[in-house]
């Protein structure tokens, strides 16, 4: 369908009337197709506040940043865009594709300029997924290529549904309104989603490249523009950023109460003012210990962190169901943790030895393998926790391993035996070949002495 | 020339759409306050949850319905697409076969009818293309007639795709061997593909005969509003 309406260019406040000969859109490297009109008439600056003539129906307005577009190409500016359809991972969506769906949009909207067109009518009469239409739809909406009216071109053009856009050749008048809320965020300390616009709260993640910032929930939803990706993003935590400021007068309160009160929380957050209690507790155990604080004794701190660890150590192992494994947890919990550290590697190595003895005899390698592993696991120890595991699975394991030495020496019993079977056999068998020879020979004699004798009988019956 | 089907069984692939795009179709029937809305059409499963919100809000808008079809329209899409999902990870056999699929659409004032065959183990066809070129070829002027046809087609392959899926689980959960899938899945098959073993054959040519030409052919309609109406009263009468 040739496009027989003449377009004329709009510049993003200002407009210039451009005619153009049945055409779409001159781009300035290509006068040679265009009439001779729309050079000089490119080139003249725009007085700044023209309105445009009124507007007649066969006249299309294009804003000035979309001078790229044309019929038959594809500019960079769409490639990056809507990536989806350039980068070869789909056969059948190419560009060929896109500049059906391109070319369907702006005729059906250029039938009727005068009327804005809505995804929905769009939509009816493409063939195609729908998002990817939807997506094409938005991006020929925001460069104006449709839906551009004269009447939209005097007010900012609206915002889109939601990401933000700041690449450098998005519309001029695009990029001072929305460099207002990136002054914004960056000045806050909280932080607003660009999709959402909900206050992130505890992770968020800030694209640099077009400078925007989304929740979490907005990320791994996918709620950003298209032209990123996944990788584009950063974490930022921010957890601790608007709550735990614990400000330099604050923590000084805090320990003057710990001095005072000592274990109760309660007055401490009173004397401190705007923390709760568990707000208190959790900055305390976080603070480092003592030698930044002048005046504040070393003791309590380095106890109470003492104390804490030790209720830590205690915890996992006490509900054991195993009173067994209970009692050596309590015994190595008071012992200390290098005593109890001590004594299981004692322990894992005297088995070890014993499992040495045993398989020096027996002569099997996976014993000396598996001792050299339990020495090597008792050599990493840290904690009394880890010790008295390993402890555990070094007894396990040689219980395993004398299991498969029982089986070894049943299953070479039972094959000795049946050698010893087979060799009966052949014995067995040797001796009745020898004895079935013997009588085969006398066999033979007997049958020798039998023709003997028949021969004599016949001769004596002859010569009578 | 084609291979005894029980010889040509293929390893079980997982379950997509037998199209060069997996998209699914997606039909929404919602009638709020008295307001119907319905609506056809194909939908990118990997596409963000939220390009369903947006698309929502935007069709409510743009047919400027009742703000009460928002949360429906969300809800039902996103059915949908979970029931895709949910066959997403399955096994789904599939041996050979070359399918009828059949058009039978009324769009506005045009009617279109129309048989043809469809291989299903080509995953690189296109009903989109499908449907533009039926439409250009038959000189449709009606823009929104494409969309439905490739609709349509999508919903046929998706049908049969689960139908799939479903025999595969049926043949995991009674044990049967090897053998047993490959007598099942010709014996599944629909009887055109049988019938076009035979016609595949050495013996018969692949020219289809004479008096099959009108079953394959599409038929168009054009109707006039009074026919328009009457279809609609009679499709309303008989949905109550």
């Amino acid at each position: 369908m040739a496009e027989k309406s003449p377009v004329k260019e709009a510049a993003s406040s200002e407009s210039i009337p451009i005619s153009n000969s049945n055409q779409l859109k001159p781009s300035p490297q290509l006068p040679s197709k265009f009439s001779s009109q729309t050079a000089p008439n490119s080139e003249v600056p725009s007085t700044p506040t023209s309105r445009p003539p009124s507007a007649d129906a066969d006249v299309v307005y294009v804003p000035s940043y979309s001078r790229w577009f044309s019929w038959d190409k594809i500019d960079s500016c769409e490639s990056r865009f809507l990536p989806e359809f350039f980068d070869g991972r789909s056969a059948s969506k190419g560009p060929s594709l896109y500049i059906y769906y391109r070319n369907s949009i702006i005729k059906l909207f250029r039938e009727n300029p005068s009327r804005k067109i809505t995804f929905t009518d769009v939509r009816k009469t493409l063939v195609g997924d729908v998002g990817s239409i939807r997506r094409v739809f938005d991006f020929l909406d925001h460069w104006g290529l449709i839906n551009y009216s004269a009447s939209s071109a005097l007010s900012k053009p609206s915002k889109d549904t939601g990401s933000n856009i700041k690449s450098s050749d998005s519309p001029s008048v695009e990029s001072p309104s929305s460099a207002a809320p990136t002054s914004k965020h960056s000045s806050n300390s909280r932080r607003i989603c660009g999709a959402c616009k909900s206050l992130c709260t505890i992770a968020c993640f800030v694209c640099d490249k077009y400078d925007s910032t989304l929740c979490a929930r907005c990320y791994v939803r996918g709620n950003f523009r298209v032209g990123l990706s996944n990788a584009d993003f950063r974490r930022v935590e921010i957890t601790d950023e608007a709550k735990a400021d614990w400000s330099e007068k604050e923590t000084l309160l805090l320990l003057e109460a710990i001095m005072h009160y000592g274990d109760d929380w309660k007055k401490v957050a009173q004397h401190v003012g705007g923390r709760t209690d568990k707000d208190c507790v959790a900055h305390f155990v976080k603070l480092p210990f003592g030698e930044e604080y002048l005046g504040h004794p070393l003791s309590n701190d380095h106890e109470s962190g003492f104390e804490t660890n030790k209720r830590m150590c205690l915890t996992p192992l006490a509900d054991a169901s195993n009173p067994i494994m209970a009692q050596a947890a309590f015994l190595s919990a008071l012992a200390g943790v290098e005593i109890a550290e001590a004594a299981a590697q004692a322990a894992v190595s005297v088995l070890s030895q014993v499992d040495d003895i045993t398989a020096s005899r027996v002569g099997s390698g996976s014993l000396e393998r598996n001792s050299k592993r339990e020495s090597e696991i008792s050599s990493n120890g840290d904690t009394n926790q880890n010790a008295l595991e390993r402890a555990a699975y070094a007894d396990a394991n040689s219980l395993l391993d004398k299991e498969e030495q029982d089986i070894e020496r049943a299953i070479t019993g039972i094959t000795e035996v049946q050698m010893k079977e087979i060799q009966d056999k052949f014995l067995r068998f040797e001796e009745m070949d020898l004895q079935t020879e013997k009588e085969r020979q006398q066999l033979e004699s007997m049958k020798n002495l039998l023709f003997i004798d028949q021969l004599n009988l016949s001769f004596r019956r002859n010569y009578t | 020339m084609k291979s005894p089907a029980s010889a040509s069984w293929k390893a079980p692939l997982k379950f997509r759409m037998p199209t060069a795009e997996n998209l699914i179709p997606i039909r929404l029937d919602i009638e709020v306050d008295g307001q119907r809305y319905k609506d056809a059409f194909t939908w990118n499963p990997y596409d963000p949850d939220s390009e369903v919100v947006m698309f929502a809000k935007r069709t409510v808008k743009d047919l400027k319905l009742a703000p009460g079809f928002l949360p429906q329209i969300v809800q039902s899409i996103q059915s949908q697409l979970a029931t895709f999902r949910s066959y997403e990870g399955q096994d789904m056999y599939v041996g050979d076969k070359i399918i009828p699929i059949k058009l039978d659409l009324q769009v506005n004032h045009t009617v279109i009818r129309d048989q043809f065959l469809w291989d299903l183990n080509n995953f690189d066809s296109d009903p989109e293309e499908f449907a533009r070129t039926l439409c250009k070829d038959l000189g449709i002027e009606d823009p929104e007639v494409g969309p439905a046809v490739a609709f349509a087609i999508r919903e046929q392959l998706y049908e049969i795709a689960i139908q799939n899926v479903t025999s595969a689980r049926e043949n995991r959960i009674s044990k049967k061997g090897r053998r047993a899938a490959e007598h099942f899945t010709p014996s599944k098959a629909s009887g055109a593909a049988l019938d076009l073993m035979k016609l595949f054959s050495f013996r018969s040519s692949v020219v289809r005969k004479r008096k099959e030409w009108d079953y394959y052919k599409p038929v168009l309609d054009l109707l006039s509003n009074e026919e328009v109406d009457a279809l609609e009263a009679k499709e309303e009468r008989s949905g109550r």
